[in-house]
């Protein structure tokens, strides 16, 4: 018996090393888990931290003295869930709570950090409202663009938090899809759009009316950063006007002419420019290749960041939140195998402090590494793309997946993705193509994309693939390709073209038919359906183009097994359609996986939703292409 | 017969026709129930397997209703008079039975139209409508449009889609998900001959539709919906038929259609089409001569197999018949030889009775009257003997139950020792030797005593008086011995040469009336076989009969 007994316990242990060698495979569940407590802020002051907290299925708002430690809970919700939150001064904080029926009602407060004093500016509102200028002006006003008027447009009002009254402050012609203040809280800037172009308006002071100062297609970015303290009528801005790629520029805003060039490079496409109000200057930017990087304006700034690259070794980070005297931050890390962490930085003493993990079910030893490529198309245009090959197997001969992202615009950046991480735990190599019409590389690069995609957009896909083979990295005869929305548009053309290189292809809500994606821009919105009209393409003149570019007219032509995912309650998707194709391919005798998710907003339903979807999908691929 | 009885052996020749008469009766009795099951099955089956015809025939239909014209909802309303002509062409192409296709390219808005339906503030109405087919003249494709709007009335199939749209949407629930059924059932309008579809929108157009139909929205909306009316020919339905020998003529005929002259040679029958063809039915002719041939395809395996049966049924009875009559003839030998033997042991019985009572009787007996009586009990006792040997040695020798016994046999001295006690016995016989070749060889002597005695014996027996001679050949031919024993006696029937070796068999004549069982022959057969030899016989009626016996040559080493 004892000896039994001892011969289990062996074999136990001995099963027990084997699995470690092995791959984990790592549940479903883990890869997309996200913390319970987030949207750190820190006061203005820098002395108080506030976060949200899950408690009973709703967030609440709580507050840390960052000396003492001392934790206190501001609000006790039970119908509402807070959506965001800001520190308006540095005592008191505004919220905005939204329930989860259909018309989304929503309460407005503002609290003061101990708690004392709470008030409620606006009850059961069925509108929305979008926070310009979040620091309380004269100590009483806010800046916030609603759409209580009319629907359809966002116009401009000053709230009194103290009394609750909203007076406005500017009101939207109708096209303005942006509105500017300055350092002071001043509205200067509108950004008026007519779909296609967009212009720029600015005025002076809020006596005179908004002048155009530069009309751009929508091809050119022109995104307003802050205002030059120390030189009148001159805006900082990310733009890319007669230039290729993004660049930081002043913008002379009586002229509309860039004034200097703070940050500009062939190379560089600058994604994000930081402004400190303290400094009353620009101090970096952040730049994007195959990954961010930053580049300082600011010599002191890079003294002081350099101390936090010291603290957080082989990590990248970046700034979510700091004070107004730019001593308090709140920091994000990631790397592509870590969904990072939160942690509270002071420079004045040099100490940083763990705040949460985002997904701490995430081992990043288990994760596998992201690495970007980049290869030339057939036609010489140079593709950029991340490949990601699972953890503990020889680079040669693997099972693919492709991963279109979606669109239009976009990009894949270099990050933890949980997709990605899910199909390489599973054994898979994955490839994510930024191909063209993907945001990040240019303009030129972008606008090579229009009215490509049902031809070169696919075809940069199917070359990334084609290297990959020729690398000998990917399995010829293995080869899946799936993406969401127009990346599950994009899937289901590759596939179905290409059966010589796709063993099976699958897409998650995606777009079927450009004729009905390009419904789902509501009619009102004539104007902006000119700029998808440029992208796509026509259907009403262009019909033949959109009937050859939508996978939904040729079921005829799918061989290989297809997986289809579709939300049916989900307004914005013609469902019926959806159906159809899949009863269409089934009855073509095409092996379907049809797969309808749940995507409430309650949250234990959606988490049973995904765990199902991808439950699916795993089958699905072992399926078709691990078993052949 | 008597004999028959009485032994308990039974042959009835009415017994076996009686038999055969039944089973031929069964034979044509379920030949004629098969072919009226047959008949009375394809009877069914005209009836029953038009369903099959249906579906066959209208699975095009059920195609084009459930799949290609559900497409026209992929173009979400972008549906133009280029593209909708394509798209008409493949279905004209690929349903015959589509006639023609109205299209009213529409918008559904806020603002009144002079032509189509408005409700509330929700107004539809065509912007331009065309039709296509392949008999529509090419300058009638374009019939209405809004710039040049010709005198035209929007018809009866647009206005029923629309109301029945806005129907739907005034009692849709734009909380809930309608099903694909309902959503189906309420986009298309299916009429005698003709099929209207709308495109179906998505859930969230709906909800405005709803609220343009309650009120003026602003800025107001306007959103394109297409709607395809199919003029459809059920009389250009393709026909499948899927039992040709079945029905001779399939036709579609109005649902009304009943024709008087409904004469006595074709059997009809009918069903009804489905959907936009219900106006219309399948109507199945077939003449009667024509049915039959199918029935006989129908009822021929099955009476192959009844005749097999039969065929089966008489093999089974001629073989029982065969081995009763053998059997019989088989039991006829075996009461010939018990009454042979019988006879046999008969004669020196009653000798030895004779004999003792003789001496019983007898006051005195005399040396000779002693010495005759002994040896009359002495030679009688002896022919038992002889007998019951015989006949011991026989089941024996038959049931292989004795061993051969192996010793070297000078054929010289044993054929003439079988010669001195033959003449010795017998002074009348003449018997003459020869061997040739060889001198000894290893065999068992009783064994070929026994055959050569039973041999000699025969020839004695069957030959005339003055003419008893036996001239026996002993030669090594070829590595095997030869013997040859032939007679000058009476011979033997040819038709009857091959009975001669069965047991109990004797030829029927004056010669053996006597002193035989109809054994010797079997007997020396057994014997021959036993030694591994063969025996064969020669004969020719009054001139003498010849028997040959091969043996195996063994010598020793």
């Amino acid at each position: 018996m004892l000896k039994n007994i001892i011969l289990l316990a062996l074999v136990a242990f001995i099963w027990a090393c084997k699995g470690t060698k092995e791959e984990k495979i790592i549940p479903v569940d883990n890869f997309f888990r996200t913390q319970d407590k987030a949207y750190y802020h820190v006061s203005p002051d820098g002395k108080s931290l506030s976060y949200l907290k899950l408690q009973d299925k709703k967030l609440d708002l709580f507050i840390e003295d960052i000396e003492t430690g001392s934790v206190k809970q501001l609000t006790h919700l039970d119908e509402k869930s807070i959506s965001f939150y800001f520190w308006t001064s540095n005592n008191e904080l505004i919220y905005y709570t939204e329930d989860e029926s259909k018309e989304r009602k929503s309460d407005l407060f503002v609290v003061s950090k101990d708690g004392s004093r709470r008030k409620q500016l606006s009850s059961n509102e069925k509108t929305k409202v979008r926070v310009i200028e979040d620091q309380l002006i004269d100590d009483k006003y806010i800046i916030l663009a609603s759409n209580k008027r009319d629907s359809t447009v966002f116009d401009v009002y000053r709230l009194n938090v103290r009394t609750g009254k909203m007076d406005i402050a500017a009101k939207n012609p109708g096209n303005v899809t942006e509105w500017v203040t300055d350092n002071k809280g001043i509205l200067k800037i509108a950004v008026a759009s007519d779909g296609v172009n967009e212009t720029l308006l600015y005025r002076e002071n809020e006596t005179l009316p908004f002048k155009p100062v530069i009309t751009n297609n929508f091809e050119t970015t022109l995104q307003p950063v802050a205002f030059a303290e120390n030189e009148k009528d001159v805006l900082f801005a990310i733009s890319n006007v007669n230039r290729d790629k993004n660049a930081l520029v002043a913008l002379d805003l009586k002229t509309g002419r860039e004034k200097k060039v703070l940050f500009g490079n062939d190379t560089l496409n600058v994604v994000d420019a930081k402004y400190s109000k303290a400094k009353k200057k620009m101090i970096f930017v952040t730049c994007e290749t195959w990954k961010k990087e930053k580049f300082y304006l600011d010599d002191s700034t890079k003294v002081k960041y350099a101390q936090i690259d010291k603290l957080l070794p082989g990590t990248e980070w970046r700034i979510m939140d700091k004070d107004k005297g730019d001593n308090t931050f709140v920091v994000r890390t990631y790397t592509d195998r870590n969904p990072g962490s939160y942690y509270l930085y002071i420079a004045g003493q040099n100490k940083l402090k763990k705040l949460a993990d985002i997904n701490p079910s995430i081992n990043e030893k288990d994760m596998s590494e992201m690495k970007p490529i980049s290869y030339k198309s057939s036609d010489g245009l140079t593709i950029n793309g991340y490949l990601t090959l699972p953890k503990g197997k020889n680079a040669t001969n693997l099972p693919l997946v492709v991963l279109p992202h979606s669109g239009p615009g976009g990009r894949n950046i270099w990050g933890y993705n949980a997709d990605v991480q899910f199909f390489a735990n599973r054994g898979y190599a994955v490839l994510q193509v930024n191909y063209r019409g993907s945001t990040g590389y240019g303009k030129s690069f972008y606008a090579a994309g229009f009215k490509q995609w049902s031809d070169k957009i696919q075809e940069d896909v199917n070359d990334g693939v084609k290297w990959l083979i020729k690398e000998k990295i990917a399995n010829p005869k293995k080869i899946a390709i799936y993406g969401n929305g127009l990346g599950g548009f994009v899937a289901l053309n590759c596939l179905y073209k290409n059966p010589d290189i796709y063993a099976c292809g699958g897409s998650n809500s995606g777009v079927i038919s450009l004729f009905s994606y390009l419904t789902t821009i509501p009619p009102f919105l004539k104007s902006n359906l000119q700029m998808y009209y440029e992208i796509f393409g026509n259907p009403e003149t262009d019909t033949d183009y959109t009937r050859f570019a939508s996978p939904v007219f040729h079921a005829d032509r799918f061989k290989a097994p297809v997986f289809i995912a579709q939300n049916p309650k989900d307004p914005r998707v013609n469902v019926a359609q959806g159906v159809q194709f899949v009863k269409e391919l089934k009855k073509r005798n095409v092996p379907v996986t049809y797969i309808e998710k749940e995507e409430g907003s309650n949250p234990v339903l959606r988490q049973q939703g995904r765990t199902a979807l991808y439950k699916a999908l795993e089958g699905f691929l072992q399926e078709n292409l691990k078993q052949r | 017969m008597a004999l028959d009885k009485k032994s308990g052996y039974r042959k009835n020749f009415s017994l076996s026709v009686t038999f055969i008469a039944l089973i031929s009766i069964l034979f044509i009795l379920s030949l004629f129930l098969a072919f009226n099951y047959s008949k009375k099955s394809i009877e069914n089956e005209f009836v029953s397997e038009k369903v099959n015809v249906l579906e066959e025939s209208i699975k095009p239909y059920n195609e084009f209703f459930q799949n290609k014209m559900p497409e026209v909802s992929y173009y979400n309303g972008f549906l133009d008079s280029a593209t909708a002509s394509k798209f008409v062409d493949t279905v004209v192409h690929k349903f015959p039975f589509v006639d023609k296709v109205m299209f009213y390219d529409s918008e559904v808005k806020n603002v009144p139209v002079r032509d189509g339906v408005n409700v509330g503030h929700l107004s539809i109405g065509p912007k331009s409508i065309f039709q296509f087919g392949k008999k529509v003249n090419p300058d009638s494709v374009k019939l209405f449009s809004e710039q040049y709007s010709r005198s035209f009335r929007i018809d009866d199939d647009f206005n029923s889609m629309a109301l029945k749209l806005v129907r739907f949407i005034d009692q849709i629930d734009t909380a809930s998900v309608p099903t694909q059924e309902e959503l189906f059932t309420n986009f298309s309008v299916v009429l005698s001959n003709k099929i209207t579809y709308l495109n179906i929108p998505r859930r969230e157009d709906l909800k405005v539709y709803k609220e343009m139909l309650q009120s003026k929205l602003n800025p107001a909306p306007v959103y394109q919906q297409d709607i395809l009316v199919f003029d459809l020919d059920p009389k250009k339905i393709k026909i499948i038929n899927t039992r040709p020998l079945l029905y001779q003529i399939i036709r579609v005929e109005p649902l009304t259609y009943d024709p008087i002259d409904t004469s006595d040679e074709n059997i009809t029958t009918e069903i009804a089409l489905p959907g936009a063809f219900s106006d219309f039915k399948l109507y199945f002719t077939s003449s009667k001569s024509y049915i039959k041939k199918e029935i006989f395809i129908y009822f021929m395996p099955i009476a192959l197999v009844l005749l097999l049966v039969y065929g089966v049924l008489l093999l089974v009875a001629f073989l029982i018949y065969r081995n009763l009559n053998i059997n019989s003839k088989m039991f006829k030998l075996q009461y010939d030889f018990v009454n042979n033997l019988t006879h046999e042991f008969k004669t020196p019985v009653s000798v030895i009775k004779i004999a003792g009572n003789n001496i019983k009787s007898a006051t005195a007996l005399t040396q000779k009257e002693q010495q005759l009586y002994g040896k009359i009990l002495d030679e009688e006792a002896d022919k038992l003997n002889g007998l019951m040997n015989k006949l011991l040695a026989f089941t024996q020798i038959e049931n292989k139950a004795i061993i051969l016994n192996q010793e070297e046999v000078n054929i010289e001295d044993f054929i003439e020792s079988t010669i001195e006690s033959h003449t010795l016995k017998h002074p009348d016989f003449i018997m003459t030797y020869e061997v040739v070749g060889f001198k000894t060889f290893i065999t068992d002597p009783v064994l070929l005593g026994s055959l050569f005695d039973n041999l000699a014996e025969n020839a004695y027996k069957y030959s005339n008086p003055g003419n008893k001679k036996l001239n026996v050949s002993a030669k090594l031919i070829k590595g095997v011995l030869v013997f040859r024993f032939a007679d000058k006696g009476i011979g033997i029937p040819s038709s009857e040469l091959n009975n001669i070796f069965k047991k109990f068999f004797r030829i029927q004549n004056e010669y053996n009336q006597m002193g035989s069982v109809g054994l010797g022959l079997a007997f020396c057969k057994e014997l021959v076989n036993f030694m591994q030899g063969e025996i064969t016989v020669k004969s020719k009626i009054g001139m003498g009969t010849e028997f040959k016996v091969v043996l195996p040559y063994n010598i020793k080493n």
